[in-house]
């Protein structure tokens, strides 16, 4: 270590700007610089606020058509549509939020063309909107104009996103995550396009290998490695733990990276499509137990061990994944078709990944909302002033419940069972928003008070 | 001083105690988040020695700042040359 070696009575000659030379404030001012880093509040929120509604229209949408669940096993309908609520709806509009304003901040870099960011939102929240009322109402029609607007917001998503970490060059494990991230998007855009030509009476590809690029590419490439990568960030920020060494982050992510490039050869190659998968599960298994290895040692030398509902609800995403590699080996023995495939399905999707995105959303948004009041405010609200915590604990128990009951309905075939994981999810789908809500009230308030 | 700090990210460099009176820390070359997680984990060991922190960094640390609020303390810029960032921290 070297010490700073300018005491601080001899640092004042070395301050050359001096509007930046002494701005003592509670927590701490921006540099002239920094605020280029950041993008303007209202465009990750935008993108946050309609995750938490669409969130809230996925379990509505179980909710109300609980009947169609039991029997469901791909295909248009109602819980295709609940699906993409979840997948683009609520998880890809997080992640356009998340990465694309903390990317820039952790790699120096200017926010790049925030006014496009802004724009897109407004074309990507309808079409999202008609793509999913499309798949619901089996209506190719609407279900091709929708896509074709999404796909092509998930395009510039994509380039941004590989911009941003081509710049990150001192976090190599972040950026194997992330530029793996990227190029599993574009495979997933690619069968999505295709999955949709076929829905047109348009195919260009085969619709089974065109089906399982999807949902790989889409679950564990690009969603999945996003979530890996960012964890290296988050989680010693949350806990204040220790950073994983680059290598060990690194070998990781080369686990799940073959992982994953395992699994999309099984889509190409039907002749080996069984052991191909079987192997992407194996070393999927061995890539979760290195990433698992990495969390625990952050949340073993951490500080902060008790991270609240949220800690619980990223630790539940944990337990999930480890239930989805089993659930996908018996889904893999058992015949086409059956119950497995579906619950594989829901425990990756809204058990891995949407618990441990609500795990980081509840902590991050009021962090990067307080970052954000920092910008303009002397003295800006602190995140835990513009945290509810009563409804995020409703949240996160409605969550669990909700979870349990859905598998439970598709396992025993209940539509009833199914419409009370409807109810469960759709009340922790308003505590959180009714959280959201009072964040940005809280915000408003504190952003419009005279400066002290 | 010249260089950054070379330590590896794994493994952070403590904090020395000068004669005057402050700690120092220098961050500069390490990856985000470490520069943050090692001046809260120092916050946190050393709440209630009453010593300011002096630190230098390769940026400005806008996600340090909340976490800062929360503490109660607060940052005094002392100089933001193009990588070379020093703060003052200390109690509010």
């Amino acid at each position: 270590m070297k010490p700073a070696d300018t005491p601080p009575a001899a640092a004042k000659p070395t301050v050359t700007k001096p509007a930046a030379a002494k701005r003592p404030a509670l927590g701490g001012a921006f540099l002239p610089g920094a605020a280029g880093r950041l993008l303007p509040a209202s465009v990750p929120f935008r993108y946050f606020g309609a995750a938490a509604v669409f969130h809230l229209g996925a379990w509505l949408v179980v909710l109300l058509t609980a009947a169609d669940w039991p029997a469901w096993r791909g295909g248009l309908g109602w819980p295709l549509a609940a699906l993409h609520l979840v997948t683009l709806g609520t998880l890809a509009a997080s992640a356009i939020g998340v990465s694309l304003q903390l990317l820039p901040v952790a790699t120096k870099q200017v926010v790049r063309w925030p006014a496009l960011l802004s724009a897109i939102w407004w074309l990507y929240v309808p079409a999202v909107a008609v793509l999913v009322a499309g798949m619901g109402l089996a209506r190719p029609d609407w279900l091709a104009s929708g896509a074709t607007a999404v796909i092509a917001v998930l395009v510039v998503f994509a380039v941004m996103l590989g911009l941003n970490l081509r710049a990150g060059g001192s976090m190599a494990g972040v950026v194997l995550h992330g530029l793996g991230a990227v190029v599993a998007l574009v495979l997933v855009l690619l069968s999505a396009a295709a999955l949709v030509a076929l829905w047109i009476g348009r195919p260009f590809f085969d619709h089974g290998a065109a089906r399982q690029l999807h949902l790989t590419a889409g679950v564990f490439g690009f969603m999945g490695l996003l979530a890996f990568g960012l964890s290296f960030v988050l989680l010693p920020m949350f806990t204040l733990g220790r950073v994983p060494g680059d290598r060990q982050q690194m070998q990781a992510g080369a686990a799940a990276l073959a992982a994953v490039v395992l699994a999309i050869a099984a889509a190409f190659v039907p002749a080996a499509s069984l052991p191909l998968r079987a192997a992407a599960l194996a070393v999927g298994a061995l890539a979760f137990g290195l990433h698992l290895k990495l969390m625990r040692g952050v949340f073993g030398s951490a500080m902060r061990k008790d991270l609240g509902p949220s800690g619980r609800l990223m630790k539940a995403g944990w337990a999930c994944l480890a239930l989805a590699l089993p659930a996908g080996a018996v889904a893999l023995a058992s015949d086409a078709g059956s119950v497995w495939g579906t619950l594989f399905g829901l425990v990756a999707v809204a058990g891995w990944l949407l618990s441990f995105l609500f795990g980081v959303l509840q902590r991050i948004l009021p962090f990067l909302a307080s970052m954000h009041a920092g910008q303009k405010l002397k003295r800006g609200p602190t995140p835990s002033a513009l945290t509810l915590e009563r409804p995020l604990l409703w949240h996160a128990i409605a969550h669990g419940l909700a979870l349990l009951l859905l598998a439970a309905g598709l396992l025993l075939a209940s539509a009833p069972v199914v419409r009370l994981a409807g109810l469960a999810g759709s009340v922790g789908a308003l505590a959180f928003l009714v959280f959201f809500a009072g964040l940005l009230r809280r915000l408003a308030r504190a952003m419009a008070e005279p400066p002290k | 001083m010249s260089g950054p700090n070379p330590t590896p990210p794994d493994a952070p460099a403590p904090a020395t105690l000068d004669g005057d009176g402050c700690w120092r820390l220098d961050l500069r070359g390490l990856p985000p988040p470490q520069p943050m997680v090692t001046i809260l984990r120092h916050l946190e060991q050393h709440a209630d020695d009453g010593r300011a922190l002096l630190v230098r960094l390769e940026r400005d640390p806008v996600m340090l700042y909340p976490e800062l609020a929360e503490r109660g303390w607060c940052a005094e810029t002392l100089s933001d040359e193009p990588g070379d960032v020093r703060l003052r921290l200390q109690r509010a």
